[in-house]
């Protein structure tokens, strides 16, 4: 083989989920009436804001070797705190701040606290105390899910503050500033997983953390920071999602986790730790988004999504599996 | 005698009831190669760890340069200026070359005032580094885990040989090398003493021990059984050490 075809063949492995999401468009382009059209497109965007958003902090997680199951339940809980601070109706206390925009950021403030707060005491148990992370982030899957029912008592906050929703109706480029906002986020933490100390220790500690504790990184730090981290980019998706729903409602983002982790594994992410890019897992979320999408579209029942969502996991495991056999023979 | 680097002053370390080192008092020299030698479970790769900052003795003490040091992290013991190579080896081989060599100590360059990693000033050092050592590894960019065990160890050896510090402590460096790489590593060795650092260097393998060191220390059941000058003893008396047959040599050298 020559270096060349090596190459090219490397390059192609690494950015398999991107030409699976460009076969996937072009496929569904071909045979499905309507699905070539800018305005399905940018739906395609708008739609996966969200799961891309929580898709970033969990990848985070498990490249550093751990899991968190807990994020879409911290996306509920940030949005609604969100909801019942901001929202006009319902259990919405209909809190007003002068001048208006001051809303934005405050709300804001109060999803990514929300969730970076969760994230700490998550990470604290997880690193500090050296608990099982699967055990730890499913109980606060649990518990802050049941916190978000308390809450709101079962119901439901509606109209959310006109100065907040502003994000989801302005577009720009036509797609709505809740897409960009999800796309600047995979730009800022791709470069810092590639680009910065701590991505590339994150992504040491996923390969061999004994040996990077060894070199003198500050593992137990840099992980609890991981687990912030990732509650505060849920928040994040949760201050999306009640924008997007203009409110919030208990059982708000069921499934969400599930569809997070099948965009991440698909992205290319191993959930044993230290392989993966965020870039895939943008593409990940969008290739769910262009399923679902073609499902809507071809009118079936919405209850196959989740029978494709599913299969679409095994495949991408599967894979994943024989990536890496390929790579082995390819070294 | 040498100006003395690191003193261990009656170092015990308990497992729960087990004890692993029962008092071990040596020193180490500045530019001094010690061999620390003796059978499985005697105490030796215990002994290291307590050095490098991974474990806490129970008790004892132990003077780096004349002061009273105790690390409690590896981070510690590096800023300290040890550099400890591991018997299995500390790589992440999820990452390439680079990565490997610089792991924790990162050269970044700051752009609009965010510190980003520069890749390219890490792989001319890199590339500088392993060409000194005569080490040719086909790619810089390569994952670790595609490389052989032998080209992975000398990326750990000529990692501790281009950060030297003060003190080396090598868990058995050689483990997966070739009859070549071995003679190699142990003139870097050579090398990185005739600077001034402190070495030690824990090895089965008499014959090595005999080329490279100065100094020969005998662990046995968590003491000291033997501390002699190697022009003053032979690999058979060494190995009575070892075995325990015979005490004859032992006590501390120079003296």
């Amino acid at each position: 083989m020559t270096p060349r075809t090596r190459k090219t063949l490397e390059f192609i492995l690494d950015n398999l989920v991107w030409f699976m999401l460009l076969f996937v468009l072009i496929v569904f382009s071909a045979l499905i009436p309507n699905y070539f059209q800018l305005g399905i497109f940018a739906n395609i965007i708008e739609a996966s804001s969200v799961l891309g958003v929580m898709s970033i902090g969990l990848s985070l997680v498990i490249i550093a070797g751990h899991m968190d199951l807990s994020v879409e339940s911290v996306a509920a809980l940030s949005a609604m705190a969100v909801g019942v601070l901001f929202c006009s109706a319902g259990i919405g206390l209909g809190i007003k701040l002068s001048p208006e925009w001051l809303m934005v950021p405050v709300s804001l403030m109060v999803a990514l606290a929300v969730g970076g707060l969760i994230g700490l005491f998550n990470g604290f148990l997880i690193v500090k105390l050296k608990m099982n992370a699967f055990i730890i982030t499913l109980a606060s899957y649990i518990w802050v899910r049941g916190v978000v029912l308390a809450v709101s008592g079962g119901r439901s906050a509606q109209d959310l503050a006109p100065a907040i929703r502003w994000f989801a109706i302005q577009r720009l480029l036509g797609i709505p500033l809740t897409a960009w906002i999800a796309i600047l986020c995979f730009v800022a933490f791709s470069v810092m997983m590639a680009k910065t100390r701590f991505g590339r220790h994150l992504m040491m500690i996923g390969g061999n953390e004994t040996a990077t504790f060894r070199a003198g990184i500050r593992v137990t730090r840099n992980l609890i920071i991981a687990f912030v981290l990732a509650g505060a980019i849920a928040g994040l998706s949760g201050w999306l999602l009640a924008i997007r729903t203009s409110g919030a409602t208990a059982n708000l983002g069921v499934g969400l986790l599930f569809n997070a982790f099948a965009a991440v594994v698909i992205g290319g992410v191993s959930l044993k730790g230290g392989i993966g890019a965020l870039p895939g897992v943008y593409a990940g979320v969008l290739l769910l988004s262009s399923i679902n999408t073609a499902i809507n579209l071809m009118g079936l029942p919405a209850n196959f999504t989740q029978v494709i969502h599913g299969f679409l996991v095994l495949a991408a495991v599967l894979l994943d599996t024989f990536k890496q056999r390929l790579r082995q023979r390819l070294a | 005698m040498r100006e003395p680097l690191l003193v261990l002053d009656t170092i015990r370390k308990n497992f729960g009831a087990i004890e692993a080192l029962k008092g071990i008092t040596f020193s180490i020299g500045k530019g001094e190669v010690v061999a620390l030698l003796g059978d499985n479970g005697a105490g030796k790769s215990t002994l290291v760890k307590i050095i490098s900052g991974g474990l806490q003795p129970s008790s004892g003490r132990m003077l780096f340069e004349g002061e009273e040091f105790q690390a409690k992290t590896p981070a510690e013991a590096k800023d300290a200026g040890i550099e400890t190579v591991y018997q299995d080896l500390s790589l992440c081989t999820n990452v390439d070359v680079v990565a490997n060599f610089f792991m924790g100590r990162e050269i970044t360059r700051k752009i609009l005032g965010v510190p980003f990693l520069d890749e390219k000033a890490m792989e001319t050092v890199v590339q500088k580094a392993l060409a000194n050592a005569g080490t040719r590894i086909p790619s810089l960019r390569t994952k670790v885990e595609h490389l052989s065990g032998g080209q992975r160890q000398a990326i750990e050896l000529n990692r501790f040989v281009h950060w030297g510090g003060k003190l080396v402590l090598l868990d058995e460096p050689f483990a997966a090398l070739g009859v070549e790489q071995t003679r190699r590593g142990l003139d870097m060795i050579r090398q990185v003493a005739d600077q001034g650092i402190g070495v030690v260097i824990i090895t089965h393998i008499m014959q090595q021990a005999f080329q490279v060191a100065d100094r020969i220390v005998v662990i046995r059941q968590g003491v000291v059984a033997g501390d002699v000058e190697r022009s003053k003893t032979s690999p058979d008396a060494v190995i009575e050490m070892i075995t325990g047959q015979n005490l004859a040599g032992a006590g501390p050298a120079g003296q």
